[in-house]
């Protein structure tokens, strides 16, 4: 009823080109973006600090994934690699005493200019074999990490990360870690949303889609493979660091090793790739799904409806989650996003049926 | 304006172009026919750098394309369509139009990030000029559809829209009728004409439609094999004894 597309009319360009033409996209996103705001008043430090904080970050590191893999159609099986670079960038310069905001601007670089080294790739090859050498990347960057003392302090070292402050506020408390995850998210919502409908975007786009007709109306493919390489890792590496300094306030090897990249490109898939929504939707599945699935089971065990052992039920949530993300690539392959764009013009246009597309 | 000098490009063991050579003239439709797999389309990949000659020169306005990369040979002026149309699927006629503009804007992520300062100015500015060849093709009616839903005969005129977003002086056209109905091709031929008078362009035109070749062309320049084997006024090039062995045997 207030869903309505009719009736909404632009007289400028720039309006017709603006993030929500839909009056009641706006409300949504005002209204999230308020929720957002105000969780520290309403929401306990547990969920804050376990569920609403990780999925934060690991949003934007979906975000940066998904304008590589998903715009520029570049895979990436290695951006675990790409975050480490970035945590650990950050953590030794902001223990040498640089400021926070520099470090963060450094770990990007650092991972960016990393990135690209291996992103070069992308000017050769295509498909698997690009999954290939970023893959190696992956590997690559674990192996440096654990085995130069200087950078992780040791094979199971654990580096504390130092008292730092960001824009004069301490980033210590949990409210000031998660605004700051917040601040961090919305950049790379933007970010992502403004490359999205401009002439980036559509370069990058062009690139994925069709690399010829992209030359000959005078986008230079390797100029954007690598600009997409280098966007993408300066994003993900100030996520890492984000990562470490507002969640783990710690910086060890295995929190970026070859599973974090596996579950970042499953954000990515089961979300949608290249979209935003999917971007936020996929990350949370991933992260929360599994531990709603175990509570689940632990609650039905609980009241006699299951009758299993205890490592069976570990493995049940596992088991499920791992049939739902299937479920969701054979009937949705267009990942969450999708599903909320379906239900979204089921809206547009109800109580009628038939959508435009 | 465009000229090629003994022109030759082969792959491994064929020869695809032998020694062609032409020359188009600032203004006019200059025709390229010949049967199938006669090199009219590997003479256009030559010109757009796709595939540099291996002998012969290619100049246009001055400049030599034989060493200039594809996304360059845009920047001087050259625009093409292709055969099989080479829209990009997933986006909107609009979007698809606004990336022919690309030689003009200045992207950047940066610019995005700070999209209401720095992008928004010169994307409404580009806007307004892909609005211009919106209307001049008149393709109002489907500017906001993805470009998959809509008929070929519609694509085949968004990519050639695409093409003149670019504001080129030449503009190469690879088969645009091809698979239409004689509706859709004299829709054709009639926008062709039109941006061609409006933006004031020459153009090269391979088309199998003889009725087209003869009815709107200048000049034309026939290939069989590889070769020329007629060139000329239009209906001198196409009525030549060579022409008509070369298509329904001697």
């Amino acid at each position: 009823m207030f869903y309505r597309l009719s009736g909404v009319y632009h007289t400028r360009y720039s309006a017709t080109r603006q993030l929500w033409p839909i009056p009641a996209d706006r409300w949504q996103i005002g209204a999230v973006a308020v929720l957002a705001l105000a969780a520290p008043l309403y929401m306990s430090d547990l969920y804050l600090s376990s569920y609403l904080l990780p999925w934060l970050i690991f949003s934007a590191a979906t975000l940066a994934l998904t304008l590589l893999m998903g715009l520029a159609g570049q895979l990436h099986f290695g951006f675990g690699a790409v975050m480490a670079i970035g945590a650990y960038t950050s953590i030794h310069l902001a223990r040498a005493g640089v400021p926070f905001e520099l470090a963060l601007l450094a770990a990007g670089l650092m991972a960016a200019l990393i990135g690209c080294l291996f992103g070069a790739a992308a000017l050769r090859v295509k498909g698997l074999y690009l999954v290939m050498a970023t893959l190696a990347m992956q590997f690559l960057v674990d192996w440096v990490i654990v085995n130069v003392n200087a950078i992780s302090g040791g094979a199971v070292a654990t580096l504390q990360t130092p008292q730092v402050s960001y824009l004069f506020v301490p980033v210590a408390s949990l409210t000031a870690r998660y605004y700051l995850a917040l601040l961090w998210a919305a950049i790379v919502t933007l970010l992502v949303l403004n490359i999205k409908r401009t002439s980036f975007g559509r370069a990058l786009v062009a690139v994925r889609d069709k690399d010829f007709a992209a030359a000959v109306i005078g986008v230079n493919i390797f100029k954007y493979k690598l600009l997409a390489f280098f966007t993408s890792s300066f994003l993900g590496g100030v996520t890492g660091s984000i990562l470490a300094f507002c969640f783990y306030q710690a910086v060890t090897p295995s929190q970026f090793n070859f599973d974090v990249t596996i579950q970042l490109v499953a954000m990515a898939l089961v979300g949608g790739l290249g979209s935003v929504i999917g971007g936020f939707l996929g990350a949370g599945f991933v992260l929360l799904a599994p531990i709603v699935l175990l509570n689940l089971i632990a609650r039905m065990t609980d009241a006699g409806w299951l009758n299993v052992s205890t490592t069976l039920m570990a493995h049940i949530p596992l088991m499920l989650y791992g049939a739902m993300i299937i479920g969701f690539l054979l009937f949705e392959p267009l990942g969450l996003a999708k599903i909320y764009d379906n239900a979204r013009k089921y809206f547009l246009v109800w109580p009628f049926r038939h959508t435009q597309s | 304006m465009l000229a090629c000098e003994k022109v030759s490009r082969w792959f491994g063991g064929v020869r695809a172009l032998s020694d062609v050579s032409l020359d188009i003239q600032q203004g006019e439709i200059f025709g390229l026919v010949g049967p199938n797999g006669s090199g009219k389309t590997t003479l256009v990949n030559s010109i757009t750098g796709f595939y540099p000659p291996q002998q012969g020169t290619i100049r246009f306005e001055g400049h030599t394309l034989n060493r200039v990369r594809p996304h360059r040979i845009a920047s001087l002026g050259i625009a093409r369509t292709f055969q099989n149309v080479a829209l990009f699927k997933g986006m909107s006629v609009l979007d698809n139009i606004l990336l022919g503009r690309h030689t003009f804007m200045h992207p950047s992520a940066l610019a995005s990030l700070f999209y209401w300062w720095w992008a928004e100015r010169e994307e409404v500015a580009h806007r307004d000029k892909v609005e211009e060849i919106i209307d001049l093709l008149q393709l109002e009616s489907v500017r906001d559809e993805p470009v998959e839903v809509i008929p070929l005969g519609m694509q085949k005129r968004v990519e050639l829209a695409r093409a003149l977003a670019a504001e080129p002086r030449m503009l190469i056209l690879d088969e645009p009728m091809a698979g239409m109905n004689q509706e859709e091709k004299e829709y054709m031929v009639r926008f062709v004409l039109d941006a061609k008078e409006a933006l004031d362009l020459t153009v090269l035109l391979i088309e199998h439609h003889m009725d087209v070749i003869s009815a709107i062309c200048d000049r034309a320049v026939v290939l069989n094999n590889g070769e020329v084997i007629a060139q000329g006024p239009v209906l001198e090039a196409v009525r030549h004894p060579a022409v008509i062995a070369a298509y329904i045997g001697e």
